[in-house]
């Protein structure tokens, strides 16, 4: 049959106009509990957005194929937003409609303009990693919870450990901190500059152009600074150009760190063997031996009911979304210990999520507790380098230089409140 | 039958010469009014604040857009960036105290004025060149912004807009923000319709055949490109402002890349240039598509029982969106409002197809 201008349009408009006529959906469970998970699998963040959906929709499985929590089922609907702000504010308010309690859209431009909507409807909009640093001061933004550190407090964590290597003193020190040149790699600088008054270490900060695939202009001049300790901050494809470029200009692998965004697949493009010693914040463990992993792995996976490639299963960004899907879960229980029968409403869910205590997840994260006032968690991560086939932790879980990250939190949530009003 | 032109005879020229002559045509168009005006009272909030919100802010740009590419032939690639310009200007002016009425113009006269300075690049290059001008202005404008901390709101880079009134009504509902949208909607609106019977519009459309020739005839093409960019950025920053206020309610540079320059292009493109109507639906089909076709897949993955991997399903209705543009542009070139006119020209006459038009 060929193709004519009359078939094309009609066949368009009929295709289109389906989802009004076709029945919805009907759920027959009376005790969900929805989440909407609108990420962005296809413009910018892709294989990120993708392992970290799959931990989280794994551990949902698990928990559900358990009989779900306190009697509730998870329900999350996972849609793609592509980082196009229609089109997440369209899948922001379906969820709503649809009785949604909370919000993970794992995008910062997303988050910024969700975040009036969700303090204002009540919803819980988790941040993690990306959205609004000053959200983790829960009195000014109820809603909005990170659930996990931010980019001022692994700021804070690296250069924390840098001193320790230092035993103490990085008094002359002189630290290059190489970012890609958006609001997103300029966010730590504040920190940093802090920082190097407090400890007095030359901060020498070089920005390249986003998107970062082609930083060779950069790195030279920093190995011309002769540094002795490196920070890349970036996203994306800019990670693994940085550290490509860092390998071919000769600089020590075990002074070299990065921010949560550095993983195996990375390491993959890398070359597994050239960058080995490098270093990375972690914001929960990685690899297979934590026990909600290996539970998936025996109940979700082992079963066939695994949401993607079990290769991914364990790796950095899938160990991520278990984490944000493990604090969820516990947000739910101790929601319904509080109230047993409900109603499922936002400040329902909310009242559990800031009532997460000391929360490990049998060793997965770093012990969490979550308050009305800190959103953050407690500002706990560690540092782990590269062996050449996995991170292994260089340190213990720790926190530092809150101090320092709380007053900058402050300072930009102060400013929040005085506009809203 | 439906338009019913038989026995419509014009005795005077105001008659002849009126924006819609038909009968017919008129009831339709007070009909859509009355649908829209009517629609937060059935709608759900979900269809007004999902779709018909962002529906009415686009297609307001892309009306914009459209003047200067199908009303004067001049290509912009950097759209966007006037909008970003109007929208960190009234913004700015919000925040300091300033009334959204005057910090609306306010905004559109700084888009207009740095838009008609990139502008003045149409005063030498044509086509292609153009192009690469207008899109070194996104640049620049993108740049300026997010390395100037004062302009784009410190390390998080995000300016929260404050509450705000219009006329005395507080902008923060639903149902306000809809209707200020639509206000500013049917003004844009009417001034398209309206510019193509000025001298103005004629002027542009002279400019846009053969700019030498419109220069022979007496037109002076220095003053009608100005003129073109002008104005299309004056609504570009205006609606840079109802975009900030109504939608985003927090700007940060990254909204206003490259990628929205595109996509209003791709709604002036595919609607059809040079017409009213056909922003309306281009930007009906580039916004939604996607979100219609996501759902399809969804709705076919959860409720036919049917597994697809999340990637697959993430990325088929890319594949299928842009199938749809191509489609569209393949079998009507002319765009979606060339379809309606064919619809329409079809009944002018039905059912006596012989008829002369």
């Amino acid at each position: 049959m060929a193709v004519n201008r009359r078939i094309f349009v009609s066949g368009t408009v009929a295709t289109l106009a389906a989802p009004a006529i076709l029945p919805r959906r009907a759920f027959a469970q009376d005790k969900v509990v929805r989440f909407t998970m609108a990420q962005d699998f296809t413009r910018i963040y892709t294989f990120v957005t993708s392992e970290y959906s799959q931990g989280q929709r794994d551990y949902f499985t698990l928990i559900n194929e358990r009989g779900g929590v306190a009697g509730y089922k998870i329900l999350a609907e996972v849609s793609d937003h592509a980082n196009d702000l229609p089109r997440a504010i369209e899948a922001y308010e379906r969820g709503k409609r649809e009785g949604a309690v909370l919000c993970d859209p794992l995008s910062t431009p997303v988050a910024r303009a969700l975040v009036p909507r969700a303090l204002e409807d009540k919803i819980n909009l988790i941040t993690a990693f990306s959205g609004r640093s000053d959200a983790a001061d829960g009195t000014v933004f109820p809603y909005v919870l990170p659930l996990s550190i931010n980019y001022w407090t692994q700021a804070g964590l690296i250069l924390d450990y840098f001193r320790q290597q230092e035993k103490g003193d990085l008094k002359g020190k002189k630290i290059v901190f190489v970012h890609i040149d958006t609001p997103f790699g300029k966010e730590p600088l504040p920190i940093l500059q802090v920082l190097s008054q407090k400890l007095s270490f030359e901060l020498l900060p070089f920005p390249y152009t986003p998107p970062g695939n082609d930083q060779s202009a950069i790195w030279p001049q920093v190995r011309r600074a002769r540094p002795d300790y490196v920070i890349f901050w970036g996203a994306g494809v800019g990670q693994t150009v940085a550290l490509t470029e860092a390998i071919r200009n000769g600089l020590p692998m075990n002074k070299v760190s990065s921010s949560v965004w550095l993983s195996e697949s990375d390491m993959e493009v890398v070359g597994k063997d050239a960058a080995k010693g490098v270093m990375k914040v972690e914001p929960c463990a990685s690899g297979r031996d934590p026990k909600p992993i290996k539970d998936i792995l025996a109940e979700v996976v082992g079963k066939g009911k695994g949401a993607g490639p079990e290769g991914k299963v364990g790796t950095a960004y899938y160990n991520y979304g278990v984490q944000m899907a493990a604090l969820m879960v516990e947000g739910v229980r101790k929601a319904a210990e509080k109230a047993p029968n409900g109603p499922v409403t936002g400040p329902w869910l909310n009242e559990g999520l800031t009532a997460i205590a000391n929360f490990t997840a049998d060793g997965l994260l770093p012990p969490t507790t979550i308050t009305k006032e800190d959103h953050q968690g407690g500002g706990q991560g560690r540092i782990s380098r590269w062996d050449g086939a996995k991170f292994v932790p260089a340190t213990d879980w720790f926190a530092a230089n809150q101090d320092i990250v709380w007053g900058e939190i402050r300072k930009y949530s102060e400013e929040f409140k005085k506009t809203g009003k | 039958m439906f338009y019913r032109r038989t026995g419509i005879r014009h005795t005077r020229y105001e008659q002849e010469r009126q924006l819609f002559p038909l009968h017919f045509d008129r009831l339709l168009i007070l009909l859509v009014l009355f649908l829209l005006l009517a629609a937060p009272l059935v709608l759900d909030r979900f269809y007004l604040a999902g779709y018909l919100l962002p529906w009415l802010i686009w297609s307001s740009a892309a009306l914009g857009l459209n003047l200067l590419m199908g009303g004067a032939g001049q290509i912009h690639l950097g759209y966007g960036a006037v909008m970003a310009i109007g929208a960190y200007g009234s913004v700015h002016l919000v925040r300091a105290g300033v009334p959204l009425e005057i910090a609306m113009i306010a905004g559109g006269l700084l888009s207009a004025a740095i838009g008609m300075l990139f502008g003045a690049a149409a005063l030498r290059v044509k086509g292609i060149y153009l192009a690469m001008a207008t899109l070194a202005m996104q640049y620049i404008v993108d740049f300026v912004i997010s390395q100037t901390p004062a302009i784009s709101g410190g390390t998080l880079a995000t300016l929260q807009v404050p509450p705000v009134r219009f006329l005395g009504i507080s902008l923060r509902g639903d149902t306000e923000t809809y209707y200020f949208a639509l206000g500013v909607c049917i003004v844009i609106t009417l001034f398209m319709l309206n510019v193509g019977r000025t001298s103005f519009g004629r002027a542009l459309a002279a400019v846009r055949e053969k700019d030498y020739a419109a220069q022979i005839l007496g037109v002076s093409t220095f003053k009608y490109k100005l003129l073109a960019f002008w104005v299309s950025s004056f609504i570009g920053g205006a609606v840079g402002s109802v975009l900030a206020v109504c939608y985003l309610r927090a700007i940060s540079p990254d909204q206003f890349h490259i990628e929205l320059s595109i996509q209003i292009l791709a709604m002036v493109i595919v609607g059809g240039l040079g017409s009213v109507l056909g922003p309306f639906f281009g930007a009906a089909l580039i916004l939604f598509a996607p979100i219609v076709l996501n759902n399809l897949m969804g709705f076919a993955a959860s409720s036919l029982g049917i597994n697809i991997p999340i990637d697959l399903r993430a990325h088929l209705p890319l594949v299928a969106y842009g199938a749809l543009v191509i489609g569209f542009l393949l079998y009507e070139p002319l765009g979606l409002a060339k379809i309606y006119g064919n619809i329409r020209n079809y009944l002018l006459v039905w059912p006596f197809r012989h008829a002369q038009r």
